[in-house]
């Protein structure tokens, strides 16, 4: 029972982590524009299905897609600010975005469909199949490769965020839209790259969700509930908060999965996300809105 | 225009009692109650998010639960099907006055969440209770009307969906013209100065939300006998829920028959993608794009340009004052 336990909390903290990095998109986006972005999970699966033409055509390892995908999603990312969120009337701009933003995940779900049938796909590297076995506690290789590249990527937006003289503008932008605007910051260009930054994380999150788990056109749902309840829980728009959330929520899914089965695991972030809601609408970390990250 | 407003709806409604009779074949008969349903359901959904600008993305929710409260009551416990159909229908209400408590909660964007989220779970909980419900396999229901031919049923629930869809209209309409619908407008323009003015918001919002599941639900159960069987995937799908939404945005939100006029147009475009592209997802896409084009190029819908009444936003769920607020606080 003990290690069955110790085996649901280090799986836990390892896809925890992936979660972490996938929130962590949609807390950028809430940060700079006020928008939920519903297409983020639908962007994933792109991104996963990319990973898998280059992989079987090429017959490359999948981290070799990155390059491609990511400043090809970062580029997205800014058109999709500049093209289409920025045009929204800025008094129904909250519920008019998640609108828009679902029919662009609804747009991609059927161009995926068409080109790669419903069919489940799957990219499988030799490393994927052994785990690393601690004290009882089995480790897949897939897992931890995918928690190690998640830290990574967050290391990596994190100094940009706080270094950088565009992680200064664009906190700048989250913290007081107008002021940054008065005091010299191009809100709108920042906002734009805000959003790159965001699908630039889901580029790397759908490279490491194609090797560990399959995946079909319609798998985004899903993602959209688990991702939600995680930005909910930890405080729209808080990077911070995301990040502890995304832990503790993979954590109880993690011990519920090996406990129970994985309908239930499921299920706790909708409970989880519910119970936020009747006790602190405003999320349990992080606060209202990020001051800081 | 007096006679335009009184004539062309009675005129409409007489086409529609005689569609069935005037089409030459049951295929079309059966698009026309699969659209006349989807009517009635964005009607419904309308009776929320157009007076209260509360955007519901899954109240496909109580689709899925009316369908399976339904099918279930008739499978499991040889319950006649009206009955069956009455009883799910109002414990998925009560069932919503529940969910609605902790909905409404939440404003704006963290609504639509809840919304999605509500869809989701049923469908991992009717998938994952297989003893109950069948699973993933889904759920057969048999006939109500076994000395009918397919066709003949398809009649059938045409009339049962258009008195369906009569019933919602007409809510809608006597709700727009009470002292509830007023209280629903005020907090769609402003919920915190409703509030200050003693509108008894979560209240009304609650009865807002648990009247617009009763009906969904209702064309739930009938959707349940109409087919036969229940698939969750399909009815706990988030593509329901979206339909009713485009629907109404696209038809028009502030307009008692704004969600009827865009289900006719969705509704039989959604079926035509259907047959002409066959078996791919592209009608996915179809639906994806004419959703973007509606809310960045029609928000307050096709009705919204005919008349001349023009007040601002479809949908605000932010005012300046909660704005200065945030950066106060």
């Amino acid at each position: 029972m003990v290690s069955l336990l110790l085996q649901g909390l280090a799986l836990g903290v390892l896809t925890g982590g992936l979660y972490a990095l996938l929130a962590s998109g949609l807390s950028l986006y809430f940060g700079v524009m006020r928008v939920v972005m519903v297409a983020h999970p639908a962007f994933l699966f792109l991104a996963a299905y990319l990973t898998y033409t280059v992989h079987t055509t090429l017959g490359v390892d999948p981290f070799l897609a990155l390059p491609v995908t990511v400043p090809l999603f970062f580029a997205l990312g800014v058109a999709v600010q500049r093209l289409l969120i920025a045009r929204l009337a800025p008094d129904n701009l909250a519920m008019m975005s998640v609108l828009l933003t679902f029919g662009i995940a609804l747009t991609i779900e059927g161009l995926l469909g068409t080109i790669y049938t419903g069919s489940y796909k799957s990219v499988s590297m030799g490393y994927a199949t052994k785990s690393l076995t601690i004290g009882g506690v089995h480790l897949p290789y897939d897992k931890i490769i995918a928690f190690l590249v998640a830290a990574l990527t967050l290391a990596v937006l994190f100094a940009v965020l706080v270094k950088s003289r565009f992680g200064q503008a664009l906190r700048a932008t989250i913290q007081h839209r107008e002021a940054a605007r008065l005091v010299g910051i191009r809100t709108e260009r920042v906002a734009g790259y805000g959003f790159g930054v965001g699908l630039a994380t889901a580029a790397v999150g759908g490279t490491v969700l194609a090797l560990i788990t399959p995946f079909f056109p319609a798998s985004h749902w899903v993602w959209i509930g688990k991702l939600m309840a995680i930005i909910v829980v930890g405080g729209l728009g808080s990077v911070t908060g995301a990040a502890l959330a995304a832990v503790l929520l993979g954590v109880v899914e993690g011990l519920v999965l090996v406990t129970v089965d994985a309908t239930w695991a499921t299920t706790m972030f909708y409970v989880f996300l519910f119970l936020t809601l009747l006790a602190r609408p405003q999320g349990f970390f992080g606060g209202r809105l990020a001051h800081r990250f | 225009m007096r006679i335009a407003s009184r004539g062309i709806p009675l005129l409409v409604a007489c086409l529609a009692l005689a569609y069935p009779w005037l089409v030459p074949n049951y295929y079309l008969v059966y698009a026309g109650a699969l659209t006349v349903m989807y009517a009635a359901m964005s009607t419904s959904w309308n009776l929320l998010g157009g007076f209260t600008g509360y955007v519901s993305l899954g109240h496909s929710a109580f689709f899925g639960l009316g369908a399976y409260g339904t099918g279930l009551l008739i499978v499991r416990l040889g319950v006649p099907w009206v009955a069956a159909l009455l009883v799910s229908a109002v414990a998925v209400t009560v069932f919503a006055v529940f969910v609605g408590v902790a909905a409404v909660r939440v404003r704006g964007a963290s609504f639509v969440i809840v919304s999605i989220a509500l869809v989701s779970m049923m469908n991992l909980v009717v998938q994952g209770w297989r003893s109950l419900t069948g699973g993933s396999t889904g759920l057969q229901v048999p006939s109500p009307f076994p000395d009918l031919h397919r066709g003949q049923t398809h009649i059938v629930f045409f009339y049962l969906f258009l008195a369906l869809l009569g019933l919602a209209l007409l809510s809608w309409w006597y709700v727009s013209r009470s002292r509830f619908g007023a209280g629903l407008r005020a907090i769609r323009e402003d919920e915190d100065k409703a509030e200050s003015l003693g509108v008894p918001t979560g209240a009304y919002k609650v009865t807002a939300f648990a009247l617009s599941a009763l009906f969904v639900s209702l064309a739930g159960g009938l959707y349940a006998v109409w087919f036969g069987s229940l698939d969750p995937i399909f009815v706990f799908s988030i593509l329901i829920g979206s339909y009713m939404v485009l629907m109404s945005l696209l038809g028009g939100v502030r307009h008692l028959f704004g969600p009827l006029l865009g289900a006719l147009i969705v509704a039989p475009a959604g079926e035509y993608f259907l047959i002409a592209l066959g078996e791919t997802q592209i009608h996915l896409t179809a639906t994806g794009l004419l959703l973007v084009l509606v809310v960045l190029f029609m928000p307050d819908g096709i009705l919204a340009r005919f008349t001349r009444r023009r007040a601002g936003p479809s949908i605000p769920d932010e005012t300046a004052e909660q704005r200065l607020q945030e950066v106060t606080r």
